[in-house]
């Protein structure tokens, strides 16, 4: 789904990726933990082909769809308008219906302009106008940032529903125990490197891990 | 009908060509934050074309209607030079179509010479009121209707929109920004050709009329602060009939001032009231 | 760069006493856009604002030096008097509209210059729409500039005078309180640069730039009218100043002499016999719009900063 080996990204002088390799295979879902500056939106920005990189290779198949950091939803247009955008590149398949029974929570917003919705509410909006597009490969930038851990739970749990039916996803977590507990793989990132790598049972396992982004003591 | 009905719909007539104007720069803006100087141009440009079309037998209509479209392709031309090249700041593309507007000077006069032009319009009148007014105003509360419904209700409205409001999310549902800026500034173009082609047979138009077109829907704009439509209309009528009761009671002398005046008023106290909001 | 001043100080000295009559009219009137250009480039590059309206602080300072002379003031007062109108007339507008930015002041300065110029068409006292006419030369102790060579001279102290306190501010504290406002305004007034004060100074000096041009124009044409003072000279000044490189000052002389000659040149290729009436107006506006077009996208900076930086 995702194969990045050897990315480099530089912003001027800045060298943000450092030879980052991910990959992501199909119906996996991989975590990606690091502080803050690590380089985690840059990896996503490049995966999602936002941005370019100066030296690497990436290929990717499938769908892919994004739910960037701070959800990004068009704030003035109502959440139904949100989701058709969603699928902007199938003209086709623009119903919103089958999200609002995947998200059921959403019914009720359906008309409701995005901007003024709580930030649970938006990032639940914001994963279904990702799922609008019916995609193979969900990645998803700091999905619990500034949220309750109830609303959190209920974004993991319907994650793991769409896990379960077959979609990929590369989630990026400063919640580094959120990020172990749901993937079953992970990759560290540390000033643009990818400095620890494996199942998430060992990363948590490693003490190393857990002292630098799990906030436990040895 | 009495004198005054008359100036209050020779007075919406003329607002209606400020709103339509307005109207163009707010679609542009909104999409692109460039705000387009040479939205007079258009008008310009759309109505000389239609002096020569009728002129070359071209029934009523459609030299109106190819004015119109060759304006919405100017606006395309516009954009491509003011937001093409990637990484040019609003402002730079402020400048740059001040640039088109004057190099619009040096084709109109290449083409149609320095001196202002005109066209018959909609002949005959009601009750002392010329039915072209009548006309103007009817076309524009249909363009305007139908853009709004462009705008609220097609997925490439929202999709305008959508970009507008979040350029960066608009990438990521991959919505091709530079594309949508275009199609505004087509939409821009032709709006601004359309105020051109309605206002001519009522009031002469040359080269340089495109200085006065664009101040006014710039007035007209800024009582939305360039982003709301509903407010822009409003502006539109607003300054439109108040310079006809001028021109009507007082003197036309000062017809062309309270555009001009009523921006500085609404520029002046909208900063003021930010410095408010700001002090607090 | 020292050469280049060398070679710019030796032209403008020499320049007058070569050129044919026409040409000097020429060198006269590209010195009063260049004294006007000086002034709209530091407001634009130092103060962050962009103008349209210019050439309405020449309009008032030529109108001042007119309307005082025609009432048989002294005529080196009258011309002393255009400045400091100019400069009075942007503090007094520049309160209310230099809290606009970006596109709003652009709008608010056009509009006041229209307002000025309809003002000044409407108004009998100042000759309507036919202007001011039969102004006496400028005349200093009994000895009177009537000849063009007079007024080039004229005209190049006046372009020094105007650099040299240009100069003298961009260098002066007030200078780098205006650079930091220029480029980040919030760190500016935090760090207590009275951002509102120095911005209207710059304005009221650029205005005074502008206005000092004008007195001269009026002695040196010896009519005015309103006409004389189109939005689009403003849009000229700003070319010249884009052009040039904003902030500088040498990017405003070179600007202003650069569009004036080239200009001048395409002017009189189009009036060869043969070519169509409309040809110089033609060429002029396309001159002027490419270049500011080709400028503005791929010389951001302009000329003159961009020449220093690869020097």
């Amino acid at each position: 789904m995702i194969e990045a080996r050897d990315l480099v990204v530089r912003y001027g002088a800045a060298t943000a990726l450092d030879g980052v390799s991910v990959s992501v295979r199909a119906g996996e879902m991989v975590a990606l933990i690091g502080a803050n500056g690590a380089g985690k939106t840059t990896l996503v920005n490049t995966v999602c082909g936002i941005l370019r990189p100066a030296a690497g290779e990436l290929r990717t198949s499938g769908r892919l769809a994004l739910v960037p950091e701070g959800r990004h939803l068009f704030g003035p247009l109502t959440v139904d308008d949100n989701l058709r955008l969603g699928a902007w590149r199938d003209r086709k398949n623009r119903d919103t219906g089958h999200i609002y029974q995947l998200l059921p929570e959403l019914v009720p917003l359906r008309k409701q302009v995005a901007g003024r919705l709580s930030g649970g509410q938006q990032q639940m909006v914001a994963l279904g106008r990702a799922l609008m597009g019916r995609p193979d490969v969900l990645v998803i930038d700091e999905m619990s940032l500034g949220l309750a851990p109830r609303v959190v739970e209920n974004l993991a749990g319907h994650l793991r529903q769409r896990h379960a039916e077959g979609l990929a996803v590369l989630l990026i977590e400063q919640n580094a125990r959120l990020a172990l507990d749901l993937c079953s793989r992970a990759y560290v990132l540390e000033a643009g490197r990818v400095v620890a790598e494996g199942p998430s049972a060992e990363l948590a396992g490693s003490t190393e891990v857990a002292t630098a982004y799990l906030g436990l003591e040895s | 009908m009495g004198e005054l009905a008359q100036y209050l719909v020779t007075g919406v007539g003329l607002g209606c060509a400020y709103a339509l104007t307005g109207s163009g720069l707010v679609v542009i803006y909104r999409v692109t934050r460039v705000v387009n100087f040479a939205q007079g141009s258009f008008a310009v440009l759309g109505a000389l074309t239609v002096t020569t079309l009728l002129a070359a037998g071209l029934p009523h209509g459609v030299a109106e209607g190819l004015g119109v479209l060759l304006a919405g392709l100017v606006g395309v031309l516009v954009g491509v030079v003011a937001t093409g090249k990637p990484g040019t700041t609003p402002q730079a593309g402020l400048i740059v179509t001040l640039g088109l507007g004057v190099f619009a000077y040096a084709v109109e006069i290449f083409f149609w010479g320095d001196q202002p032009r005109s066209f018959p319009g909609l002949p005959g009148a009601v009750g002392g009121i010329q039915t072209h007014y009548l006309l103007i105003i009817g076309v524009t509360a249909v363009v305007l209707g139908a853009t709004a419904l462009l705008f609220a209700r097609t997925d490439l409205g929202r999709a305008l929109t959508a970009t507008a409001a979040d350029p960066y999310a608009a990438r990521a549902v991959g919505i091709d920004v530079v594309r949508m800026g275009l199609f505004a500034f087509a939409v821009g173009g032709a709006l601004g050709g359309l105020a051109g082609v309605l206002i001519t047979p009522v009031q002469q138009v040359s080269f340089d009329s495109d200085v006065a077109l664009v101040v006014s829907g710039f007035s007209a704009a800024i009582l939305g602060n360039l982003t709301r439509p509903g407010l822009t209309l409003v502006g539109g009528l607003l300054l439109g009939v108040v310079q006809a009761l001028v021109g009507g009671y007082l003197s036309t002398a000062y017809q062309s001032e309270v555009a001009l005046i009523f921006m500085l008023v609404v520029l002046i106290a909208r900063a003021g009231r930010r410095d408010l909001v700001e002090a607090a | 760069m020292k050469w280049a001043y060398a070679v710019a100080a030796v032209g403008a000295l020499v320049l007058p006493v070569v050129l044919a009559p026409g040409q000097l009219t020429v060198f006269i009137l590209l010195g009063l856009s260049a004294m006007a250009v000086v002034g709209l480039s530091l407001l634009m590059g130092y103060a962050g604002q962009v103008s349209l309206g210019q050439a309405a602080f020449t309009a008032l300072g030529a109108y001042t030096s007119g309307l005082l002379s025609l009432h048989h003031a002294p005529p080196l007062l009258a011309l002393v008097a255009a400045p400091v109108a100019a400069a009075l007339a942007a503090v007094v507008v520049g309160v209310p509209i230099l809290r606009l930015r970006g596109h709003q002041l652009a709008f608010a300065t056009l509009a006041l210059q229209i307002l000025l110029l309809s003002v000044l068409s409407g108004a009998q006292w100042a000759g309507g729409a036919v202007g001011l006419q039969g102004l006496p030369y400028l005349s200093v102790g009994g000895f009177e500039l009537d000849q063009d060579l007079d007024y080039a001279y004229l005209v190049v102290g006046g372009v020094l005078l105007v650099s040299l306190i240009a100069h003298r501010l961009v260098h002066s504290r007030v200078g780098r309180g205006l650079r930091a406002l220029a480029t980040g305004e919030m760190a500016a007034e935090a760090s207590g640069v009275p951002v509102g004060a120095y911005r209207l100074l710059v304005f009221a000096v650029s205005a005074a730039f502008a206005g000092l041009a004008g007195g001269i124009y009026c002695f040196f044409l010896g009519y005015l009218a309103p006409g004389s003072f189109p939005v689009l000279l403003s849009i000229e000044y700003v070319v010249m100043a884009v052009v040039g490189g904003l902030g500088s000052i040498a990017g405003a002389l070179l600007g202003a002499a650069l569009i004036t000659v080239v200009v001048q040149l395409l002017t009189s290729l189009a009036t060869q016999p043969g070519m169509p009436s409309y040809a110089p107006s033609v060429l002029s506006y396309a001159v002027y719009a490419l270049l500011l077009i080709a400028v503005v996208l791929f010389v951001p900076k302009g000329i003159v900063p961009t020449l220093r930086r690869s020097l």
